[in-house]
């Protein structure tokens, strides 16, 4: 699996990240990275089955805590 | 760049098939059980003023998106900190689309597929829907609308014969109260969540056309809606609420002769145009904000990575379709309510306010 997302992750670097450093729109390059970094992250994670936290618990807990069941 | 424009119509379009596109499938009201139909109307009725305010928040302030109208309210630094719930919400909006889509091919159609394949290829023919703009995306969906249309109707002439209207009393049989939380929740989630239309309408042809559009969505959505809750409910009974998807079953209900069979399929048709729509919204809407409040030159370039994440959280946001069905009925209406209602009616508030007080300023 991992192989897989290391391909995807090239081919989006090549044509999606150097077009930008070409052209020079640094915030929009660096805002992408930024995205890209955390995306790449959690696509390897994801890959090796590790449980991801997610929001849907804490949010639940508030709620209930408000309104009641 | 070139501006964006379209036409009414095609915003009608797009907008009634946000409403209706999970609404069909997951079904609406679970907790009235057969008096769903009276709380779907209901819904439809307490929505009219907020539609009407929302359609007054486009025109107050034409070619804005909502993330303007934030910094233009409230200032730089809280507009901002809005504009970054807002970008949370629809993110996560449309990865409970995608989820509900997942789970449903997951159900119905492919058991032994991992649940990321499917959810992976709608997602990326999302990215591309919204990397090629707005205009793209409402012809796509007026292409596909009239067959959308006449599926529905066909789907519901068929199965006139299943039907037992006598499933549908007594009428008030469970009280008042289930029927107002019902409309509560139906209001919250098919109705309510075109908030985030006030992100990408930025591209309407006139001042009055915001008005004009949400209603007649808002209205030609609402009234399929509530026919074809009446018709699930007539043909399951009480049972409807307790389906993941009802309108599924009702579909696989219908025999006419030998040869008319498994019409379900053409409803998950319907289904998977649906959600592509309501996903690619909120895929947009994400991206508009996240480009406004870094001030990026074009949205374009962080669509790929947003909708990759969009896609991964959307695997990872529940463990099973049970939680899924709990938080979609019990949590979800309370959680979106401060997005969906509040946040926008003071937005309206002090923007009127400042508007009027604006003429007085400038003599």
């Amino acid at each position: 699996m991992i192989i897989f997302v290391i391909i995807g992750y090239t081919f989006l670097v090549i044509f999606s990240f150097i077009p930008l450093y070409k052209k020079k729109l640094w915030s929009d390059f660096w805002v992408n990275s930024i995205l890209g970094v955390l995306s790449f992250t959690i696509a390897v994670l994801i890959s090796f089955n590790v449980k991801i936290p997610s929001p849907a618990k804490p949010i639940a807990n508030l709620i209930t805590s408000i309104f009641g069941k | 760049m070139r501006k964006e424009q379209i036409s009414d119509k095609e915003a009608i379009i797009l907008i009634m098939m946000f409403i209706i596109g999970t609404t069909l499938i997951v079904g609406t009201g679970g907790n009235a059980k057969n008096d769903a139909w009276i709380s779907g109307i209901l819904a439809t009725f307490s929505f009219i003023p907020l539609l009407l305010i929302f359609s007054r928040l486009l025109s107050l302030f034409p070619g804005k998106d909502l993330f303007d109208i934030f910094s233009m309210v409230f200032g730089k630094v809280p507009g901002k900190i809005l504009s970054a719930i807002y970008i949370w919400y629809s993110f996560h909006l449309g990865g409970l689309v995608l989820r509900n889509f997942g789970e449903f091919v997951n159900v119905v159609a492919f058991p032994e597929t991992p649940l990321f394949i499917p959810m992976l290829c709608l997602g990326i023919v999302c990215i591309a829907a919204v990397y090629l703009g707005i205009e793209v995306m409402s012809r796509t969906t007026a292409i596909f609308v009239p067959l959308i249309i006449s599926i529905v109707f066909v789907v519901l002439i068929l199965g006139i014969p299943q039907l037992r209207m006598d499933y549908i009393q007594p009428i008030l049989g469970n009280g008042f109260t289930t029927i107002l939380v019902g409309a509560f929740s139906t209001f919250s989630f098919p109705m309510a969540e075109t908030v985030i239309f006030l992100c990408i309408f930025t591209s309407l042809q006139t001042k009055k056309s915001p008005k004009r559009v949400y209603i007649w969505g808002t209205f030609i959505a609402a009234s399929m809606i509530i026919i074809i809750t009446i018709r699930n409910i007539a043909v399951l009974g009480n049972l409807a609420g307790n389906f993941y998807f009802p309108s599924y079953v009702a579909a696989s209900r219908i025999r006419v002769g030998n040869f008319i069979q498994g019409v379900e399929v053409t409803v998950s048709f319907v289904f998977i145009l649906g959600v592509f729509v309501k996903c690619t919204v909120c895929l947009l809407a994400a991206c508009k904000g996240i480009a406004k409040v870094f001030n990026l030159k074009d949205y374009r370039s962080i669509v790929v990575q947003t909708g990759l994440l969009m896609i991964y959280f959307s695997y990872t946001v529940y463990y099973t379709i049970i939680e899924m069905n709990y938080w979609i009925n019990k949590i979800y209406p309370y959680y979106a309510f401060p997005m969906q209602v509040i946040i926008p009616v003071i937005t309206w508030i002090i923007a009127e306010i400042k508007k009027s007080r604006q003429p007085l300023t400038n003599k």
